[in-house]
């Protein structure tokens, strides 16, 4: 035809991956432009999602191996290097990405790419080798790149991201994760918070997620903002704050300063407007899926159905557009965060307090008893419409595996999930998914809400 | 004059020997089931393989190895505990691989002649 490709991806992370190989698969051909240092499989696989719940998984076994010795268990003290087992693991899924592109005949290139005009592409390799190309249809999905404080002097010298380590969502969540998990494999960590910690989350469960931490070791230091980083000649790390509520200012030194402030796309040399429902931007043949499109939730699992999508509807094999609305959330710090829809704030800004019902428990896992430990964190909340049916509007839930227990009820919310559907559904017993079902208190009645008994 | 080394073993003691003897070069490994007096291996996809990846070799780095390894009889491939198994986390035969990395092609992804040129070329 008149281009070089049909359909060219600038991007090799969730969404230019889940793109590509969609397209492929419906007898596409086209190359996928990725130009950073780290394998296929972008933010996710290299700095995000997949290192981060290893790192956490890291930390909670280190609590399992406390709880263990009162199960009866003898184990010894040690401690084992975890860096060296992750990157293996995300290096092998590098490889595991690599593979399926050739095998679906997409053509990969490891070149940094940017726009030319609507239907030209540049590429440009390690070495500075250039080339064009033409396309039919272009789809950007190069991500987010985390954001330094940039009026804060020595923050970007001396100071580090998650890239470095690994990274995830923007919602302040990756401060509290990264903190979580370091200080559960045993280093002092403090988290700096200048506002609210887990913006645009429900601001209780928030709550019960961060003293769960600070009752755990994890130092916060609240209100606070840094003004300066200076190297001190031992190496360590001197950092000047200031305490907004009494405006004093305050130093300490410490080993390593890691910065969790957001994110943002690198358009610089893209030259793409607000992207419009179906991901079309304001030019009629270029797209943005992925973190680098604006006002998306920035997940894994939403660019990757986002990709696939739009691969459908450019081969002309579907209209579906991606739903955004009640996508399943987890915040994997210490005490896990689960939550699917609407915060207790946001239902009753949309629908007026004396609409909502909310049915709440503080609950404790079978597990914590005879480990002896703290569940006063431990709490499940559901927002639901205040008449007929009660339909949901949004489910909160902290305790262990939290992600696992949402994903599950996320399909109930899916479908309609009504609080008489909770109340209709038998338990499963054992577990801490159950109180779920078991909800009866409400806030409303002022009652105390925590669970007795079977 | 060939840019590689190729070299034969049988088992993994001799495996072992042949990669610590060549410490800080580039090794590509092949792994097979045993072959018997004519010459064919009691695994059917092994036979598959061999052509394929020989084919290929020609796209070997400069200066690397290429270890072409006999693991063992079908009963001890079998056996779950046996040293390729255990320590070299193999999972099946044939399996190609770049030593010390997590890049692999493992049974029916060594039939592709495309996929070996990969493992042989890129990064």
């Amino acid at each position: 035809g008149e281009y070089d490709y049909d359909l060219v991806v600038v991007g090799g992370g969730s969404g230019g991956l889940a793109c590509s190989k969609e397209v492929a698969v419906l007898d596409f051909v086209e190359p996928s432009l990725k130009g950073t240092k780290w394998g296929l499989g972008g933010t996710c696989v290299n700095v995000g999602c997949v290192p981060k719940k290893l790192m956490h998984q890291a930390a909670l076994l280190g609590t399992a191996l406390r709880d263990a010795r009162k199960y009866g268990w003898q184990i010894p003290e040690s401690q084992t290097a975890m860096a060296e087992a992750v990157q293996n693991h995300m290096k092998s899924l590098n490889w595991g990405h690599r593979v399926q592109l050739q095998d679906k005949k997409v053509k990969y290139l490891n070149m940094k790419g940017s726009l030319v005009d609507e239907h030209t592409v540049r590429a440009v390799d390690a070495k500075g080798k250039e080339m064009k190309m033409s396309a039919r249809n272009i789809v950007f999905a190069a991500g987010g790149r985390p954001k330094y404080p940039t009026h804060v002097p020595g923050a970007e010298e001396f100071g580090i991201t998650m890239s470095f380590i690994l990274w995830t969502r923007p919602n302040m969540n990756v401060a509290l994760e990264c903190a979580g998990f370091l200080a559960g494999i045993g280093l002092d960590t403090t988290v700096m918070v200048r506002r609210i910690a887990l913006r645009g989350f429900d601001q209780q469960m928030s709550g019960l997620v961060t003293v769960y931490m600070e009752a755990h070791g994890i130092k916060f230091s609240w209100k606070c903002t840094p003004k300066r980083v200076k190297k001190l000649p031992s190496g360590l790390l001197q950092v000047t704050w200031m305490d907004l509520n009494t405006t004093e200012e305050h130093q300490d030194t410490f080993n390593s300063v890691l910065w969790a402030v957001g994110r943002a796309p690198e358009t610089k040399t893209l030259n793409l407007e607000k992207v419009a429902a179906d991901e079309a931007t304001s030019v009629p043949n270029i797209f943005a899926i992925g973190d680098i499109a604006e006002g998306r939730p920035e997940l894994t699992p939403t660019a990757i159905k986002a990709g696939r999508l739009l691969a459908r509807r450019l081969v002309g094999r579907s209209t579906e557009l991606m739903n955004y609305e009640n996508v399943a959330t987890t915040v994997f710090t210490p005490l896990e965060y689960g939550c699917v829809g609407l915060s207790e704030e946001e239902a009753e800004r949309r629908h007026g307090k004396d609409q909502i019902e909310v049915y709440h428990a503080f609950y404790k896992p079978l597990e914590f008893t005879v480990a002896e430990r703290d569940a006063t964190q431990c709490y499940i909340k559901v927002v639901c419409l205040q008449e007929g049916e009660q339909r949901v509007l949004g489910l909160h839930f902290t305790g262990p595996n939290a992600g696992e227990v949402t994903q599950g009820f996320s399909l109930g919310f899916q479908c309609g999930l009504t609080y008489e559907h909770l109340r209709n559904t038998v338990r499963t017993h054992p577990t801490c998914a159950e109180e779920l079902v078991k909800l009866n208190i409400t806030k409303r009645s002022g009652l105390d809400a925590t669970v007795t008994g079977c | 004059m060939t840019k590689y080394e190729d070299v034969a073993v049988h088992g993994y003691e001799e495996f072992c020997k042949a990669v610590s003897e060549r410490k800080g070069k580039e090794i590509f490994a092949y792994f097979s089931g045993d072959k018997d007096d004519q010459g064919k291996s009691w695994c059917p996809d092994c036979v598959k393989a061999e052509p394929v990846v020989r084919g290929e070799l020609s796209y070997l780095p400069e200066g690397s190895v290429f270890i072409y390894c006999q693991v063992g009889d079908r009963p001890y491939w079998k056996d779950p505990n046996n040293d390729f198994k255990k320590t070299l986390k193999l999972t099946g035969v044939p399996t190609l691989l770049r030593y010390g990395t997590p890049q692999k092609l493992v049974e029916e992804e060594c039939f592709k002649a495309d996929l070996v040129r990969m493992l042989f070329t890129e990064d």
